[in-house]
């Protein structure tokens, strides 16, 4: 009762925030009345993934400063636990999500502990040649379809099957996306109040203080990177029952993890709101980028030029993102 | 046994250019202890340097070493002045996402100007040659020249660091670099002096590697890692180390030829099932996560 109660009590923000909040929801749950092109429709999924994969983040890389950057392996994990469950045993993605999130968790943990023994630059290099030794290891294994990837067709499926999560139209894409989005929400707003989400705030505080209060900061950290991957691995599920083709080279590479990263980073790292807030900006520019600029004929390539350039000048100017420059001037107007 | 030894020694070789490209990335993260992700998008810009002056002057491709030092350089003090600089300012996090926004950045750059397909220098007084030893080991002569001259290189920025007034500034930026302000080092020119020497050496290492290893704009993260292994297991901030680990990590490159040894010398079924080269870089990434989890300070490294 006390957690349910926790987990919907956003009392703690200002006015402002929830009023926001509120109309932000609303219109997400009627964006698809209104009338959209495909093109808009497949962005907004894509943003309600990556905000999700940002919260995932956020967890251990926002609350714990713990800068992960091998995120896009448990995608992998969890995209294709579920294709290959499809195809080969036809076990629907509502079995197949679990036992996904199972496995990366498991793996999640196998890694944590040796990981979670090295700081700063140390680990994050570490994650990302992790998640790349995954990478490469899917590529040659015939059972998850080598390099080639694996492909759901949907023609011997009846669309819209519900229990497989195969639609021939976004919408239901869409909600499904934004029932987890949701419940995404109110769990890191549980989290963060929770006694692991203050623990892990005080070790990315000073963890010598940290430990010398008593809290184990190791299993500290490896519990909240299970979390981070369940999150991930969900999505990842979701992502291989809507793309219907999935490949190591673009589910597991090392731009995904690193979206990801950036996607909280230049929302505000450390926030309930800040994953959803970089999503909503970086998702929709990196799209829009593409479609205008991306198939101009002689300019390969400008549409990453400008996406670099931004992260360039984020990380540049406010490392803190965008909730960082709305704290400050909120701290500006109490003063 | 021709095989293990062939490619003992092309390991051998190969590490030493992939020591000289490490090098840079050891010297700036001994200095200013950021981790450069742009390193091998720098490897890139020297290796088309060469390729391009190469092609545009008629030289021979190994004679383009000190354009390609120089653009390097450049590159260097620029990306310090105009970016890194402002990096220094901000969380751990910050810098690793920069840089990486650096990298694509680059990485898209050379994509809108030089397109997307492997370009390699085929003309050149030692392209095509190859110089016989005895015992299988047979060395095409551009990667015994690109081997030569990377010892060379390494060896003017050992003595660089070691045996001149620049060179001990520069260590003692790294050791300490408030006290290093306080003794009247120019703290911040030198941070944009190990970005120079680090982009120079990066450059030189692709303007060699370009002679036998074909170009393309993606190239650089493979590099990227390769560097961060080859500076991980020689300690991170150790020149000396970064030399040795190179060449470790250079016989690691080489293990599908090591492997088809074996495969022969046991005559053994599962072993040639292993698609052993397409698993090639995987040992790099594998050696890399095994060395900071056990020896994080590496095999010579004084810092942690």
């Amino acid at each position: 009762m006390e957690t349910l109660k926790s987990t919907f009590d956003f009392s703690d923000f200002p006015r402002l925030d929830i009023t926001v909040a509120g109309a932000v929801s609303v219109f997400l749950l009627l964006f698809p009345v209104f009338p959209h092109s495909a093109f808009a429709m497949a962005t907004m999924i894509q943003f309600l993934m990556f905000s999700l994969y940002g919260m995932g983040w956020n967890t251990i890389g926002g609350y714990g400063g713990q800068v992960d950057l091998g995120k896009a392996q448990y995608v992998g994990i969890g995209a294709f636990t579920t294709t290959v469950m499809l195809i080969r045993w036809d076990i629907p993605f509502w079995f197949s999500m679990p036992i996904g999130v199972c496995f990366s968790v498991m793996w999640s943990f196998m890694l944590g502990y040796p990981l979670f023994r090295l700081k700063g630059h140390y680990f994050a290099i570490a994650t990302i040649a992790a998640s790349l030794v995954l990478k490469d290891i899917f590529e040659v294994w015939d059972f998850v379809g080598a390099a080639r990837g694996l492909e759901i067709s949907p023609i011997k499926y009846s669309p819209p099957d519900f229990l497989r999560l195969l639609f021939k139209e976004d919408i239901y894409y869409y909600y499904v996306i934004l029932a987890f989005f949701f419940i995404g929400i109110l769990y890191v707003n549980w989290f963060r109040k929770s006694r692991l989400g203050f623990q892990l705030r005080s070790i990315k505080d000073n963890e010598e203080m940290a430990q010398s209060l008593g809290i184990n900061a190791h299993w500290a950290k490896i519990k909240t990177y299970a979390i981070a991957t369940a999150f991930v691995s969900v999505v990842g599920s979701f992502h291989a029952c809507y793309i219907k083709n999935i490949e190591p080279e673009d589910t597991m590479s090392l731009d995904i993890s690193i979206l990801i990263a950036l996607m909280a980073m230049l929302g505000g790292a450390g926030s309930l709101w800040g994953p959803i807030i970089g999503a909503g900006v970086l998702i929709p520019l990196k799209s829009y980028l593409k479609e205008w600029l991306g198939a101009q004929v002689g300019l390969v390539g400008i549409d990453l030029i400008i996406y670099g350039a931004i992260i360039m000048l984020v990380s540049a100017v406010e490392p803190r993102g965008i909730w960082g420059i709305v704290e400050k001037i909120r701290r500006r107007k109490k003063e | 046994m021709d095989i293990l030894v062939g490619s003992i020694s092309a390991g051998l070789l190969i590490g030493m250019v992939l020591a000289l490209m490490a090098l840079g990335l050891t010297i700036i993260f001994g200095v200013m202890e950021v981790v450069n992700f742009a390193h091998g998008e720098f490897l890139m810009v020297g290796m088309y340097t060469g390729l391009l002056t190469a092609q545009a002057t008629g030289m021979d491709p190994l004679l383009t070493l000190p354009v390609a030092g120089i653009v390097g350089f450049s590159l260097g003090v620029i990306c310090y002045f105009g970016f890194v600089k402002f990096l220094l300012r901000g969380p751990m996090v910050a810098q690793l996402l920069g840089t990486f926004g650096l990298m694509i950045f680059l990485r898209n750059l050379a994509l809108l100007f030089f397109g997307a397909e492997d370009r390699a220098i085929h003309s050149g007084v030692l392209v095509g040659k190859s110089v016989e030893f005895g015992m299988g080991v047979i060395a095409p002569a551009t990667k015994l020249a690109a081997a030569a001259l990377s010892i060379l290189s390494f060896a003017a920025v050992w003595l660089l660091m070691n045996k001149t007034k620049i060179g001990k500034a520069l260590t003692a930026t790294s050791l300490n670099a408030q006290g290093a302000r306080y003794m009247g080092i120019p703290t911040e020119r030198m941070n944009a002096l190990a970005w120079g020497i680090g982009g120079a050496t990066v450059s030189i290492a692709g303007a060699l590697l370009v002679n036998f290893w074909s170009v393309n704009p993606f190239i650089g993260l493979l590099f990227t890692m390769i560097a961060f292994a080859i500076v991980a297991l020689g300690g991170f901030g150790s020149v000396l180390g970064a030399f040795f680990a190179g060449l470790v990590v250079g016989i690691i490159t080489e293990i599908p030829g090591i492997w088809d040894f074996f495969t022969y010398a046991f005559d053994s079924d599962w072993m040639s099932n292993v698609p052993m080269t397409s698993l090639k870089y995987m040992w790099v990434y594998l050696a890399y996560f095994l060395i900071v989890v056990f020896r994080p300070r590496g095999l010579f490294g004084w810092k942690r």
